[in-house]
């Protein structure tokens, strides 16, 4: 059991109202208070970006905007936490190329 | 400036139960958290709480965070602020936030830090893969989101938390395959550990991850066996099908803020790592700042909740005048009790490094005496466990080992008598004998070791000298390779005299070197040729690598640099410098101080 | 520790290291270096890492030049890529009254063979089309000056030194200079004591205690600059930026990051100083609107540094008359960085042969302070 929990012993999850956002041009949904990390996991997407020296893949680690490893695109800024950063309606993230264009 | 009597930073049990405390003591009191509601990691907790009644005990540990919240919204005299991050704590006790993308800037009379604390990293083979997630963000994901990362699981690390892990994935209906850790023997407590056994999940002692296998993402792992020495077993490696681990090997405190106030820090394992010296009231080196919870040691929610009460009622008599003395004693007594245990040991000590006393049942002193023959080729026994055994007292040719009637008696050596010969470092079965001789004259060492690998080194050949856990130490240079029949054979090899005690193991040098820094992809390997090169200063190993100065600021790094450093120097981590800590906390944007600082 | 020496150099940031590094180049044997914290502890270590040669003094132009033709060959001379890149220096006017300065200055400077000229706005923005050039009325240009990654410098240095056998000593401070009967004999750390009769002065930030210790009253001191770096993204800027008027200086590094700095109102006098939060705020508002691709930039660290003030904002670099051989290259004034491999130079020579050979520095002793008007280095943030 992948993705969104349905049915758990002991929480229960209050998803808030359903919302649209597009990771690399494509349509996601996502329920509004998922930050951009949990809602990408959501759909099974776990490589965030891929790192600027070695090019190696990269994704959540700790989840609380404490180490980086999560920096993504978010509407045409770079370097921005997506374990931080609440989804909003058609916002538009990418996998971080390289360091981050800002021109 | 908006002026406030006390200001908390961290909103988790410890600030949350300081910030009732000052509150019901008429300080207008304000809480800094990062997070969109308070609770810290209580958030996260589904499981009951152990403890006393009094401090909500077997009640599940968000549960406690909602009643704390409930107490604090009907306290007129606490302000909450949620979002809010603090980034720096600067001069005249002006902390500084960010908010809705905003700077505000307020001061108060007394700071109480309650940051907690944050995971310890694990350097593995591709320990940076997507799917390679520490077990907080595991927890942030399944139980505050609803969101599960993946199917198939592998948990490091069998202390509370990553067995608390285990159960409550199981819970969400995905699959634990094991939970290895390195230890003879289980982190947590037994019942966590009892409870994940019955639900068929295997705890697999002395064992560890060697890697992380997967392209983009992880699609395995492998995992081996690890002797006593820490060393992975070769033979006994073998892969598990996972799609995602989770590393669970301790927590270090987040002293940053502290430090930026001016408390010193010292490095004290037993409590976690760095954490900020402070009296038996929570008081640290500056007067005005207290701390409490996680921050000052990696314990539980319930003692993090007393010592924020302590350090409100000292803040409250500071402020106002309150007569908190009472009160005082009363939770110290509390405390005490709680900390009396015997998995309280850890903590304990960590306390009286820092001159508080809770009474620990004291050690009796061995007093070792070794007689050093420097400079002369002879054995040297690295055998202190009782094991009753005598083959190299037998195996002696010049009668130079001496174990006498009782086999569990420790071998001695008579130098004297030694010729070098090396009967005894092949007859050993416990592989705990070892030839050295110290070449003076050019500051080296040579060391024969008991050689059972495939292939065997030869004469001249570079390789990696080994620690007693298997960590690199420095470069050696084999000498001779002496074959015995019984296939245990002794390679003899050079290197710098510092190391005579440091390595005990030769190995061909590794291709592969995991990642150390994420934020600057600097790896292990770097980071030794650096020091290797004679850079042995932290401050100058950061500079030339970029360790640490990434935007996590060192946080999940630093320790490791550290631990690194440590042990190709000999230098304990106590003994080395730490860098400073700098605002910001987390990286800011521009905009943020676009405005100049709007008060709150 | 060596109990003799013949040169002690006190202080082990790019001055003395540089120092130590030419006289080992000279074949001096026996040079000691003291430095009381790690290697790029002190200034070196927290600035901004410009190489500019736009300076409104001949001599700082001269000596700038110097250093370049030495920064070009680093890594072959000292063995570390330090990160050198030459982008260029652009320094921006405001109004007429600064233009026709910076006219001037660019008389000065090209009279020194300096590769600089005057550029319009227009010529600015095709150069940096994502600038905003808001009141900017023109600016001048030099191609060749760029920046290098000073903590590396510093530490390249202090390795190579080792290397060439020069006894470097960190984490061991000087607590005095043994003088008698006018002749210096000696110097005492807090590690021991060590016999020289020659001491060189290199010690930034502390550049007036340490002079004291000769009992020497050397005219310096102290104060704080503030300094910000950013996570790095892609290169887009190539040049260091000044702007004299909204005061602040800004390079992207080789790295990605942008370093950035100004001067405070009123700086703190003394070191370590520590950092505040209206730095951040006052440079901000600046940044933004000048590079607005920076709104969203995020801030990594801030902290501070000392910069050792002269009166003329010039170095001081000299030998004292009234004991013998005390010798001293301190008062940077906020440029020693880039100065570091030609004062090295001139430096070794002097403990050498008694006075510089490659360039005269004669000009940079302390009697030009006595009595006579003092011209000012004015290009300085
Ligand atoms: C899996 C797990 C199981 C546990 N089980 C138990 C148990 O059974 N029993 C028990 O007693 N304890 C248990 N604990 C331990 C307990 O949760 C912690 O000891 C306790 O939460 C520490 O409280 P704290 O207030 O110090 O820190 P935290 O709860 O960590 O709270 C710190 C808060 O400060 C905030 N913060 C940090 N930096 C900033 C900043 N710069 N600006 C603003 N806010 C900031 C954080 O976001 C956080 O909200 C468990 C912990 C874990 C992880
Ligand atoms: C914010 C900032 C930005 C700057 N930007 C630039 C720039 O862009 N370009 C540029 O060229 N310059 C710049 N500078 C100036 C430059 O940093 C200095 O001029 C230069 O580093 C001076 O080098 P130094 O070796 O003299 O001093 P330092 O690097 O300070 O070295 C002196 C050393 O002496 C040691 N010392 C002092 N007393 C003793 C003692 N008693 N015993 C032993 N050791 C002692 C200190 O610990 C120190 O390490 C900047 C400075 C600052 C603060
Ligand atoms: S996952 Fe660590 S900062 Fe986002």
């Amino acid at each position: 059991m992948e993705g969104r929990i349905e049915q758990h012993p002991i929480l229960q999850f209050k998803r808030k109202k359903k919302i649209k956002f597009y990771f690399e041009d494509r349509e996601i949904e996502a329920f509004e208070g998922e930050t951009v990390a949990a809602a990408l996991h959501a759909a099974g997407i776990r490589v965030l970006r891929h790192t600027p020296n070695l090019g190696r893949p990269a994704g959540l680690f700790c989840a609380i905007g404490k180490c980086s490893s999560c920096l993504m695109e978010i509407d045409g800024i770079p370097n921005v936490r997506s374990c931080m950063t609440k989804v909003k309606e058609g916002m538009r993230v990418r996998r971080q190329k390289g360091k981050g264009d800002v021109l | 400036m908006n002026l406030y009597q006390a200001v908390i930073i961290g909103g988790g049990p410890a600030g949350m139960m300081g910030a009732i405390t000052l509150g019901n003591h008429g300080v207008k009191t304000i809480i800094l958290d990062e997070n969109e509601s308070i609770g810290g990691q209580l958030v996260k907790q589904t499981h009951k709480f152990f403890g006393d009644h009094a401090h909500y005990a077997s009640t599940r540990g968000f549960e406690i965070a909602q009643k704390l919240d409930e107490e604090i919204s009907k306290n007129k005299n606490i302000e909450v602020e949620n979002n809010a991050t603090v980034i720096g704590i600067y001069p005249n006790n002006t902390v500084v936030y960010t908010k809705d993308g905003q700077e505000h800037k307020i001061q108060a009379k007394k700071i109480l830090i309650a940051t907690g604390a944050m995971e310890k990293q694990l350097p593995f083979i591709n320990s940076d893969l997507p799917g390679v997630y520490g077990a907080g963000a595991v927890q942030t994901l399944m139980n505050e989101y609803g969101i599960m990362p993946g199917k198939r699981f592998l948990i490091i690390g069998s202390g509370n938390i990553g067995l608390i892990l285990a159960y409550q994935l199981i819970q969400a209906g995905v699959e634990v395959r094991a939970i290895v850790e390195a230890l003879g023997k289980v982190g947590g407590y037994d019942v966590h550990a009892n409870k994940v056994k019955r639900l068929g999940v295997p705890i697999l002692l002395n064992h560890t991850i060697v890697k992380a296998i997967g392209d983009e993402s992880v699609q395995g792992a492998i995992i081996a066996k690890i002797d006593d020495k820490f060393q992975t077993i070769p033979g006994t490696e073998r892969e598990m099908v996972v799609d995602t681990i989770a590393i669970s090997v301790g927590l270090t405190p987040l002293t940053e803020l502290a430090e930026q106030a001016g408390c010193k820090v010292e490095f004290i394992p037993e409590l976690g790592g760095y954490v900020p010296i402070r009296d038996e009231r929570m008081r640290t080196t500056n007067p005005d700042v207290f701390i409490a919870g996680d921050l000052s040691s990696i314990e539980e929610a319930t003692t993090a909740m007393i010592e924020g009460k302590i350090a409100a009622l000292e803040m409250a008599r500071d402020i106002n005048g309150s007569d908190t003395k009472e009160e005082i004693e009363e939770e110290l007594r509390t405390l005490a009790l709680f900390r009396s245990g015997p998995k309280s040991v850890k903590i304990r000590s960590g306390l009286e490094k820092m001159g508080i006393k809770i009474s620990i049942p004291t050690k009796p002193i061995i007093n070792e005496k070794k007689e050093d023959v420097i400079g002369k080729l002879r054995a040297v026994l690295e055998c202190d466990e009782e094991i009753p055994c005598n083959s190299c007292e037998a195996s002696c040719p010049f009668g130079a080992i001496h174990i006498g009637e009782n086999l569990n008696s420790t071998p001695v050596l008579d130098a004297e008598k030694c010729t070098g010969c090396g009967t005894c470092v092949n007859a050993c079965p416990g592989l705990a004998i070892f030839m050295m001789k110290e070449n003076e004259e050019e500051s080296t060492v040579t060391l024969g070791i008991p050689y059972e690998l495939l292939p065997l080194p030869e004469k001249g050949q570079k390789m990696w000298g080994l620690s007693k856990e298997g960590n690199y130490v420095c470069d050696v240079t084999v000498e001779r390779v002496v074959k015995y029949p019984n296939k245990t054979n002794i390679v003899y090899a050079k290197f710098p005299i510092e190391f005579k005690d440091t390595v005990r193991h030769f190995a061909f040098p590794k291709k592969e070197s995991p990642i150390v820094c994420r934020c600057e992809e600097v790896s292990l390997e770097q980071i030794e040729k650096v020091i290797d090169s004679g850079v042995t200063d932290f401050e100058e190993i950061k500079r030339l690598t970029r360790v640490t100065m990434g935007p996590c600021g060192g946080k999940n790094c630093k320790l490791v640099v550290l631990g690194i450093l440590s042990r190709k120097t000999g230098v304990p981590i106590s003994k080395l410098s730490h860098g400073t800590s700098r605002p910001p906390v987390k990286p800011v944007e521009f905009s943020v101080f676009k405005k100049g600082g709007d008060d709150k | 520790m060596k109990s003799n020496a013949s040169v002690v150099i006190i202080g082990g940031g790019i001055i003395g290291t540089s120092i130590a590094f030419n006289l080992a180049k000279l074949g001096v044997k026996d040079v000691v270096v003291f430095e009381k914290s790690y290697i790029s502890s002190g200034s070196t270590g927290r600035c901004g890492g410009g190489i500019r040669q736009q300076w409104t003094s001949p001599m700082n132009v001269r000596l700038a030049m110097r250093s370049v033709e030495l920064f070009k060959r680093f890594k072959e001379d000292v063995g570390m890529d330090i990160e050198y890149y030459q982008g260029g220096y652009l320094l921006l006017a405001y109004d007429e009254k600064e233009m026709a300065d910076f006219e001037n200055n660019v008389k000065i400077q090209k009279n020194e063979g300096l590769d600089v000229e005057l550029v319009t706005p227009k010529e600015i923005h095709e150069k940096f089309p994502f600038m905003d050039l808001e009141g900017v009325v023109g600016g001048t240009w030099c191609p060749s000056d760029g920046h290098a990654n000073p903590q590396i410098a510093n530490i390249a240095y202090a390795l190579k030194i080792k290397e060439m056998g020069v006894d470097l000593n960190t984490h061991t401070e000087v607590k005095g200079i043994d003088v008698q009967n006018g002749k210096i004999v000696g110097v005492e750390t807090d590690k021991g004591y060590v016999k020289t009769n020659v001491v060189v002065n290199a010690a930034g930030g502390f550049s007036h205690e340490v002079g004291k210790m000769a009992g020497v009253d050397i005219p310096t001191y102290s104060e704080r600059h503030q300094i910000l770096v950013t996570e790095a993204i892609n290169h887009v800027l190539d040049p260091m930026v000044i702007s004299f008027k909204k005061n602040y200086y800004v390079r992207q590094t080789m790295h990605g990051s942008f370093i950035m700095g100004q001067s405070d109102k009123e700086p703190a006098r003394g070191n370590d100083l520590g950092h505040t939060v209206e730095f951040l705020e006052e440079m901000a508002p600046k940044m933004v609107h000048d590079f607005p691709f920076m709104n969203h930039l995020h801030i990594v660290r801030q902290w501070s540094g000392a910069y050792n003030v002269s009166p003329d904002a010039q170095p001081i670099i000299d030998e004292a008359d009234n004991i013998s051989r005390f010798i001293f290259a301190v008062g940077f004034s906020g440029h020693g960085f880039m100065l570091a491999p030609a004062v090295g130079e001139a430096v070794a020579e002097m403990v050498v042969y008694g006075k510089s050979k490659t360039m005269d520095i004669s000009n940079l002793k302390m009697e030009r302070f006595k009595g006579k008007k003092i011209s000012k280095e004015r290009n300085v943030v």
